[in-house]
């Protein structure tokens, strides 16, 4: 090894092997669906906000594509080892960023999801999720035989309790990590919350508690968590209100389908509309009616609204599928990885994407509060699209030294 | 450390998966129910809540008379409504609600509501107003920019209907209601080629502009409503209700109607029904009399409900509606019969004694007259009910329905016109198996049934044109937008009724009822009219009668066809032959000469018809008279010459009538007060005429005895110039009874 690295600089950082065609192609099919879709979707949006350029929003999203695959292909070039450097590096940064949100100007007035690049905006919580992720997966890759096994912890907490209870309550590292872990999930999905970001905080608290399952930690957590859970959705579904005014109220309009029709519900309707307009087979592409009408900003959160208005049922029902034979590719990958590092990476970026989806389809079709959660690959967003093809980047590095048998 | 996932994270993660793919099958349920089960709906919702969806209405087609002179048409105006969602401010309502209803005549509750509407994305306020008021409504938005009206109020393309003439042939024409839809009338009957096909202008309607561009507009193109061409001839119309008008206003009538047909085709050349109404006003009640009446009454109920009948009154076309006893007009079609089915020749003859038994009691002729030995050349022209009692029943009753049947009474004509009354075997007519002698007898000479004026219009022309019963139509033309044919209307013959023979001989045998007749009062000189009188008893209202004429004319090439009818005419006579045939001979007389048909005078008429005034202009004064011999010459100043003349020169006037001459340019004109010229022979009103320094034009009837004047076309009383001609109108009252 060593005189190899002499020889090359590069050949150690350089992944080998063949990508995993599968994943690639779904991949391919599913940006090119997006973007068609996202041109169908944006370009009556954009007329109106652009003086008249129909396509400003579709080629600046062409624009990111292309920097996005570029991006990706570099990443799947990189051994995905390599990805363990920018763990502690990526949770600081992500950390940073989540702060310095919340004290730069308001983008868009009410909310602090965003940070003005000037040539665009960027949410660090795009980047604050891959972040948790990969230190989650570090984290839990190394200390896999503490979470998974009895051994008292050697933390001076621990000592401590151990000593004033005489060693009647012994502190293992089971228990001390995840809640270490636990800690940190909530420190990231905390600082979302605080941009006034429902979606991103419950979209956290999701990668983190799948994360945490994977990662194989006791059942009894999960458990656990599942009760704080439900005491927490049946407490906020109570009392909207004690939730910050933004947020309450899109739960209320939530529970109360005729809450505000012209303002907190309007999107939603609009979206119920277009997507009973689609009926089985859809208006065809390009035909939505509504997209030139009242589902605002149709190019976002609620494009498979129009997905739905267009394709119909069967579109929308192939696009479902096509995610989650991507989010099954992703595990797939994973359960073939070299190492658990590698395994964790690739299911938890798979499980993002699919989360996220989930979430997505659902707020747009009314079955959970309308939060603002974007549809991968489909949403207008140009470093949204960047960072998730550099996900797919790093997936695709995993697969590359897959091993061919599980 | 860098170990390989575990079996145990396999698990895991396909529990996740798992996890994950139901929640996506709930998902996928979710849009099942939405999209399939509950679709239709919200495609309803979303086409209602966010489409601006414009209808276009096709321009409503003209409709013409045969001469294309426009009697109605659909003209631009402006349709204003708001969207009551974008008003924001209490002073934006009030400038609205200000404005609507100080220059629309609108009521401030209705507007307020609608201003109020703010869920509403689009109230109309009002429809059909002018360019003008159009312009106003864009300045007033523009004055008040800082109120942003203009993104409140929009304003739309509309049409209006317009009726040039006003009452014109309203009973026929018709008019429109809301929506632009034909009422009555050809506008209703023909409504659909005259609509078009509405267009649609389908906006994205975003919620960012008002204005929206025209890239996502779809727009299906409205099909223009096709022109109409009638048959009606505006001059000839024209006259008829002008006479009709008079009519109803002299004889103090309820109703007069009539119509003009043009005999060879069943064309309708004029159809009026008076009192009438302006197309332009369906709503206002014409009859002031009418008007007093609903005024009068006290209860609210009774008074909308008055109202509502006298609108329905007013348009009802009683030309095809109503049906009446046409009375002793029948006997044209029973003589027609019998001559040919060879009952009776001309030679046959019958006995009249003034009455007849039929079962067990006496029909009579009028006024008991007995009219003594008659042929059918004697029978028609005195109307002797007898007579015809007796023909009918030789005819039998088989044969009599054969013919009822044969010249269209027991069927509506299929005139193209809404509202034809079609007759009911059993309640308008007797059937042949319900026919007794009596029934018979009655029908004989025009009684117990009802037809309508239309179907007498129309079997009476079948005499005139050989024999040829036809289908009367009003619609000769359909033209597109840019006025290519569409359609045309072929005259459609219904069936030859009688031969040709019969049906000369029928035109000279009703010429003679013109002559020497019940209907002598239609004579015109040089016109030969043949014709039928009538007059029926309202059987619903004792005492009361309808005075008809039917004839056409001329009676050797019937060309056009009358009927009028005077429905309870009041005064000293009320019978068709006093009173409908002078108006039917007025008719003729006009339309005839409208319609260049050369009168061809016996020579008794050469004798009586007028001269032509010499032309006396730069004659020397003290010749003039000498010049002018045989006319009364007045000469008026002192100059050397003739100047100026009157009656002009060639101007028609009686022989030895007077000529007022002037000699100096600026003498003053000589006028003298009008004579009263009614109630005289034609000697005593020329005499009288000529001694107020007038001339008279002999007009009507100058033949059959007792003719005396009735009526004169200057009122007496009026200041005239001398020398001018005053038409006076004779009538004879003798042997005019029915």
């Amino acid at each position: 090894m060593a005189t190899k690295r002499k020889n090359s600089p590069l050949n150690g950082l350089l992944a080998n092997g063949s990508m995993d065609i599968p994943f690639f192609l779904l991949l391919i099919v599913i940006v090119s669906v997006g973007l068609v879709m996202l041109f169908s979707a944006s370009y009556t949006y954009s007329y109106y906000n652009r003086d008249g350029d129909s396509t400003y929003i579709f080629r600046r999203q062409i624009i990111f594509t292309v920097l996005g695959l570029v991006g990706m292909y570099v990443v799947s070039r990189i051994r995905y080892e390599y990805f363990k450097v920018f763990a502690i590096i990526g949770a600081v940064v992500s950390v940073g960023l989540l702060l310095l949100v919340l004290v730069l100007p308001e983008y868009k007035p009410g909310f602090k999801r965003w940070i003005n690049l000037g040539f665009t905006t960027f949410q660090p919580s795009e980047i604050a999720k891959i972040g948790l992720i990969l230190i989650l997966a570090f984290l839990l890759d190394k200390d896999y035989k503490g979470v998974t096994g009895k051994i008292p912890s050697k933390s001076s907490i621990a000592n401590t309790i151990y000593d004033f209870t005489d060693g009647r309550l012994v502190l293992y590292k089971s228990t001390t990590s995840v809640i270490a872990y636990g800690m940190l999930i909530i420190v990231f999905a905390g600082l979302v919350y605080l941009e006034n970001h429902l979606s991103g905080t419950v979209l956290m608290l999701a990668i983190g508690i799948v994360m945490l399952f994977l990662g194989e930690v006791k059942y009894k957590w999960f458990v656990f968590a599942g009760g704080v859970v439900l005491i927490a959705v049946i407490v906020l579904v109570a009392n909207p209100t004690i939730l910050q005014d933004y947020m309450g109220e899109r739960i209320t309009a939530w529970l109360d389908k005729d809450f505000d029709p012209t303002g907190v519900r309007w999107q939603t309707n609009n979206s119920l509309y277009a997507i009973g307009s689609g009926g089985f087979l859809g208006t065809g592409l390009g035909q939505s009616k509504q997209k030139h009408l009242y589902v605002s900003e149709p190019q976002n959160d609620f494009i498979f609204a129009i997905v739905c208005e267009e394709l119909g049922f069967i579109g929308a029902a192939a696009i479902i599928v096509l995610f989650a034979l991507l989010v099954y590719r992703g595990i797939y990958i994973g359960l073939r990885a070299k190492d658990r590092f590698g395994a964790l990476l690739s299911m938890g970026i798979a499980f993002q994407i699919g989360i996220q989806v989930a979430l997505n389809i659902a707020v747009v079709s009314d079955l959970i509060p309308n939060t603002g959660i974007s549809l991968p690959f489909f949403s207008a967003g140009g470093t949204s699209i960047f960072i998730l093809l550099c996900e797919m980047g790093m997936l695709l590095s995993i697969s590359r030294s897959m091993r061919k048998k599980g | 450390m860098n170990k390989k996932p575990t079996k145990n994270m396999s698990i895991r993660s396909h529990i996740a998966f798992l996890g994950f793919a139901l929640f996506l099958l709930v998902l996928i349920g979710n849009l099942f129910w939405l999209q399939i089960v509950k679709g239709e709906e919200y495609r309803l919702k979303a086409e209602r809540n966010q489409l601006s969806d414009t209808i276009v209405n096709a321009h409503r087609g003209t409709i013409y008379d045969s001469n294309m002179k426009v009697i109605a048409q659909s003209a631009s105006a402006w349709l204003v409504y708001i969207n009551p969602s974008k008003i924001t401010t209490d002073e934006q309502k009030s400038l609205l609600v200000n404005y609507f209803t100080e220059n629309f005549e609108l009521n401030v509750e209705t507007i307020e509501k609608k201003v109020n509407k703010n869920t509403s994305g689009y109230e109309k306020i009002v429809g059909q107003i002018s360019n003008d008021e159009k312009i106003a409504l864009q300045a007033f938005i523009k004055e008040h920019k800082d109120q942003k009206l203009n993104m409140i109020v929009g304003i739309d393309p509309d049409t209006k209907r317009y009726y040039p003439l006003g009452s014109f042939a309203s009973t026929v024409v018709g008019f429109t209601g809301s929506g632009d839809t034909g009422r009555a009338g050809i506008e209703l009957k023909y409504n659909e080629e005259l609509t078009g096909k509405a267009g649609r202008i389908i906006t994205a309607q975003n919620a960012l502009a008002g204005a929206m561009p025209n890239d996502y507009e779809t727009t299906y193109d409205a099909e223009q409503g096709h022109s109409l061409v009638l048959t009606i001839d505006e001059v000839i119309q024209y006259y008829l209700e002008q006479q009709l008008e008079q009519a109803v206003e002299e004889n103090n009538a309820k109703y007069a109607y009539g119509i003009v047909m043009d005999v060879k085709t069943g064309a309708i050349l004029g159809m009026t029904t008076k009192p009438d109404y302006d197309l332009n006003e369906p709503y206002t009640i014409t009859s002031s009399k009418v008007l007093e009446e609903i005024e009068a009454l006290q209860d609210e109920k009774e008074k909308s409900n008055a109202k509502l009948n006298a609108q329905y009154a007013q348009w009802r076309n009683r030309a095809i509606s109503d049906a009446y006893d046409p009375g002793s007009v029948f006997k044209v079609f029973v003589a027609a019969a019998a001559l040919e089915e060879g009952i009776i020749n001309t030679e046959s003859t019958y006995h009249c004694t003034g009455s007849i038994k039929v079962a067990n009691y006496f029909q009579h002729c009028f006024h008991n007259t007995a009219h003594g030995t008659q042929t059918i050349a004697k029978a028609l022209p005195n109307s002797c009910n007898t007579y015809f009692i007796t023909l009918g029943q030789r005819m039998g009753k088989e044969m009599f329905f054969k013919y009822f049947e044969g010249f269209g009474f027991t069927e509506a004509t299929g005139i193209d016109l809404p509202a034809e009354a079609t007759p009911v075997a059993g309640k308008s007519y007797y059937p042949v198996e319900k026919m007794g002698i009596a029934e018979l007898s009655s029908a004989s000479f025009g009684q117990t049934f009802q037809i309508t004026p239309i179907q007498v219009i129309t079997a009476v022309s079948s005499l005139g044109n050989g024999g040829k019963l036809m289908q009367p139509y009003v619609v000769s033309k359909v033209l597109d937008e840019n006025g290519n044919l569409v359609s045309e209307t072929t005259p459609t013959m219904r069936r030859q009724v009688i031969s040709e023979k019969t049906a000369d001989l029928m035109c000279s045998l009703m010429e003679e009822v013109c002559i020497s007749g019940t209907a002598k009062n239609a004579y015109v000189a040089g016109y030969h009219i043949s014709g039928k009188t009538g007059t029926s008893e309202k059987l619903q209202v004792p005492g009361k009668n309808i005075a008809s004429f039917a004839g056409f004319a001329p009676a050797n090439d019937p060309q056009i066809a009358v009927l009028v009818a005077i429905d309870e005419p009041q005064g000293g006579s009320t019978t068709g032959g006093g009173v409908a045939a002078p108006i039917a001979g007025r008719i003729f007389e006009n339309i005839m000469a409208y319609l260049n048909i050369d009168p061809q005078y016996s020579d008794e008429e050469m004798a009586k018809a007028t001269v032509t005034a010499p032309n006396l202009v730069g004659v020397n004064a003290d010749t003039v008279k000498s010049k002018a011999s045989g006319f009364t010459v007045k000469v008026i100043g002192n100059g050397d010459k003739v100047i100026s003349q009157i009656p002009s020169a060639k101007q028609s006037m009686p022989k030895g009538g007077i000529i007022v001459v002037y000699t100096e340019e600026n003498a003053e004109k000589q006028t003298a007060t009008v004579p009263n010229l009614t109630n005289l022979t034609i000697a005593e009103a020329n005499r009288i005429a000529v001694n107020s320094g007038f001339n008279i034009k002999v007009a009507g009837t100058t033949q059959g005895g007792e003719v005396l004047s009735y009526k004169q076309n200057i009122p007496a009383g009026a200041t005239y110039e001398q020398g001018t001609v005053i038409t006076v109108y004779f009538r004879s009252s003798v042997n005019v009874a029915d």
